[in-house]
């Protein structure tokens, strides 16, 4: 292990990568400060970019506009109470007043910080746990894999949030469903393609991420009209001191203990991610102040801003151990990442560990490099940065179209694409308008090929049956975990509602708003 | 009976799902395939079933719900409105429209006039007038980018067809 961390930090900080996780980390700070925009976007612009170098720099890169997006979003729920991404929607809550009583600095260092002591302590997490599991993981099979996959692409709608259950998995199948265009990989029969050569080759999944993301959300800003006139924007120039003073370190410190461990925990979790790490975060340091601190929630508590913060860059991180170890991406945006790496004939999973280990290593090192960043370049320059909030929208959302549409013609260089990116933008409009979130699709777009691949040989490996299903223990075990990720959600809210029934109390405390509640737009 | 964004949602995916279904049916297999226990055709099936069947369940739970809770409430006023505007309509339409015509027109006037043609139309449509913001977010940042792709990176762009 020791020889593993030392190639990652060779490769991590080689000048050129340093450059990269820089630029990641500005580039992503800027796009995640932008309303409606995530990382998942922000990533997918990248992604043109990243063909052009070795698999691990583009991985640092990736890696480095992720917690540059979730940091982003945080300055932006912070100054105009506009998160750019569900993962800071909690960062909100109290960082936006702490703005609006004069300390904007205050919040957005104190948010740089618990970010950076959650990145880090998550990093170091990492740094065991996935060596660990990626060993564990070199004896999973086919069958294995199979479960592995249901239960990466199960998770992920059992984790959507109220009402969101059954439209998750319609997506999540829609994913699915778009994965099996173009020429049968096995056979080489091919399929929806109506005759279209264009379609041989299936969809891209840069095409896809493009046109359900960047393109829609772009697109969906200008019918969306502003609410409540324009945002409360804290001038740039008038953000009071960064400073941080001794105690209030000493108020913050235990629950960025806690939301660091949580966070990275929750983030493991395939599925889950940075949102419902931030509330659950949230809730607990408020489930965990005292009476008279907990009437400060929501009124620009440091702990209730450390708190999501925290939680969510460690999340970030935590969502990369399934991805390196297993190769299933536990969220939207390590959806993205591992579309990458399969673009650069990089196969993420337990093999990446002794196939590519200048990859696994520096991507894990880079992380803590980007922690680095974001604390040291990023937030001196945050002043400067926040003026992107000034620039005039109609100006972004046509930069935004060209440089995703660009994007994907210079990897195919066919005029098609563009057509289906304009036809696929209109479809995840329309999906959008009926409340269908994009990143289960863009899982099940990602995995179909793999799903696929592993039940065919699952059942040439036992003669056309499906008793691996239960022959095999760790299949069986996923495959029960699976389903009770499935149930337990439905299971505590039928518990709680029963609870809260037989309570008939008045209790005077304000209810926390959970990641199961609140109507995020994308789990990111 | 209440048409709620769930409903009609729920309703267009199963419709999808049946013809994704029918053309599933269609993919052909080779002489004998059909006797083998995975053929290309498995997953579409699998898929086309499932989804009818998760699109069916969500129908029919609106619908319940719907029985069950709309006695008296209207279920559309609780759902949270979302307010769009017939200007954000009809421009999102018009750059819809501007994006497939850069597609006819990026490889047969080349990307430097396309570009910048897009870029200034887009501008206009989403309410930009200023003749010096127009060209200034315009043509260098097209010049910009080409410099870098073709000179920088060498990765050729379309200089337009209709040029020679």
């Amino acid at each position: 292990m020791n020889e593993g961390i030392l190639l990652g930090l060779e490769t991590a900080f080689s000048i050129k990568n340093i450059l990269f996780v820089i630029f990641g980390c500005f580039v992503g700070t800027f796009i995640g400060m932008l309303p409606g925009l995530g990382p998942i976007t922000a990533i997918a612009l990248m992604i043109p970019i990243t063909y052009g170098i070795d698999p691990s720099s583009g991985m640092i890169l990736m890696a480095g506009v992720y917690y540059g997006a979730i940091f982003g979003g945080s300055t932006s729920s912070i100054l105009i109470n506009a998160p750019g991404v569900a993962g800071t929607v909690a960062t909100s809550f109290d960082g936006y007043p702490l703005a609006r009583q004069g300390q904007a600095g205050k919040a957005l260092a104190l948010a740089a910080y618990s970010s950076f002591c959650g990145g880090t302590i998550a990093a170091v997490f990492l740094l065991f746990a996935a060596p660990m599991l990626s060993k564990v993981s070199l004896s999973f099979q086919s069958p294995d894999y199979f479960a592995l996959l249901v239960l990466g692409l199960t998770a992920v709608s059992a984790f959507a949030g109220k009402g969101q259950f059954l439209k998750s998995i319609m997506m999540t199948l829609l994913g699915l469903m778009l994965a099996t265009v173009g020429t049968d990989q096995a056979s080489g029969v091919e399929r929806f393609t109506f005759g279209k050569i264009d379609l041989l080759d299936g969809i891209s999944f840069l095409l896809i991420a493009m046109s359900m993301f960047a393109l829609s959300e772009a697109l969906m800003s200008i019918i969306r009209k502003e609410d409540d006139g324009q945002p409360n924007v804290t001038p740039s120039s008038n953000m009071g001191s960064l400073k941080i003073s001794k105690s209030e370190i000493k108020e913050i410190a235990p629950t960025i203990a806690r939301s660091s461990v949580l966070g990275f925990f929750v983030g493991v979790l395939p599925g889950a991610g940075a949102t419902i790490a931030s509330f659950l975060a949230y809730g607990l340091e408020r489930n965990l102040a005292s009476a008279k601190e907990k009437l400060k929630f929501g009124k620009g508590s440091l702990r209730g801003l450390a708190a999501p913060e925290t939680a969510n860059n460690a999340a970030c991180s935590g969502s990369f151990v399934p991805l390196l170890t297993l190769g299933i991406p536990g969220s939207g945006t390590t959806a993205v990442m591992l579309g990458a790496l399969m673009a650069y004939g990089i196969q993420p999973g337990p093999r990446l560990f002794l196939d590519n280990p200048e990859v696994f290593w520096s991507v894990i090192v880079s992380m803590y490099l980007g922690n680095i960043v974001l604390l040291f370049i990023n937030l001196p320059l945050i002043p400067y940065i926040a003026r992107a909030l000034d620039l005039p929208k109609q100006l972004l959302t046509v930069l935004i179209l060209f440089f995703s549409l660009i994007g994907v013609y210079l990897v195919s260089f066919n005029a098609f694409d563009i057509f289906m990116m304009a036809g696929f933008a209109v479809i995840a409009i329309a999906l959008r308008l009926f409340n269908f979130s994009m990143s289960p699709l863009i899982l099940g777009f990602i995995l179909g090929g793999m799903l696929e691949q592993n039940l065919r040989r699952s059942l040439t490996l036992y003669d056309g049956s499906v008793s691996f299903l239960w022959e095999r223990p760790i299949t069986l075990t996923i495959l029960i975990i699976a389903a009770l990720i499935l149930i337990l959600p439905t299971l505590l809210q039928k518990f709680r509602q029963k609870t809260a029934g037989m309570k008939h109390n008045n209790n005077a405390d304000k209810p926390i708003l959970s990641a199961q509640d609140k109507p995020t737009s994308e789990l990111v | 009976m209440n048409i709620t964004k769930d409903k009609l949602g729920a309703l267009f995916f199963f419709l999808f799902s049946i013809s994704y279904g029918y053309y599933a049916l269609q993919i052909p297999l080779y002489p004998g395939e059909e006797y083998d226990v995975f053929t290309s055709q498995t997953m579409p099936k699998l898929y086309a079933i499932l989804a009818m069947l998760t699109s069916a369940v969500a129908l029919l739970l609106s619908v319940i719900k719907d029985i069950v809770t709309t006695k008296n409430i209207d279920d559309s006023a609780k759902e949270p409105k979302t307010r769009f505007d017939y200007l954000g309509w009809t421009r999102c339409a018009a750059l819809i429209a501007l994006m497939i015509f850069y597609g006819l027109t990026l490889e047969p006037f080349g990307f430097i006039l396309s570009t910048t043609t897009f870029l200034i139309l887009g501008y206009l449509i989403l309410g930009e007038r200023r003749i010096k913001i127009l060209f200034i977010a315009s043509v260098p940042v097209v010049l910009v980018f080409w410099a870098i792709m073709t000179q920088l990176l060498g990765i050729y762009l379309s200089a337009g067809e209709l040029w020679g």
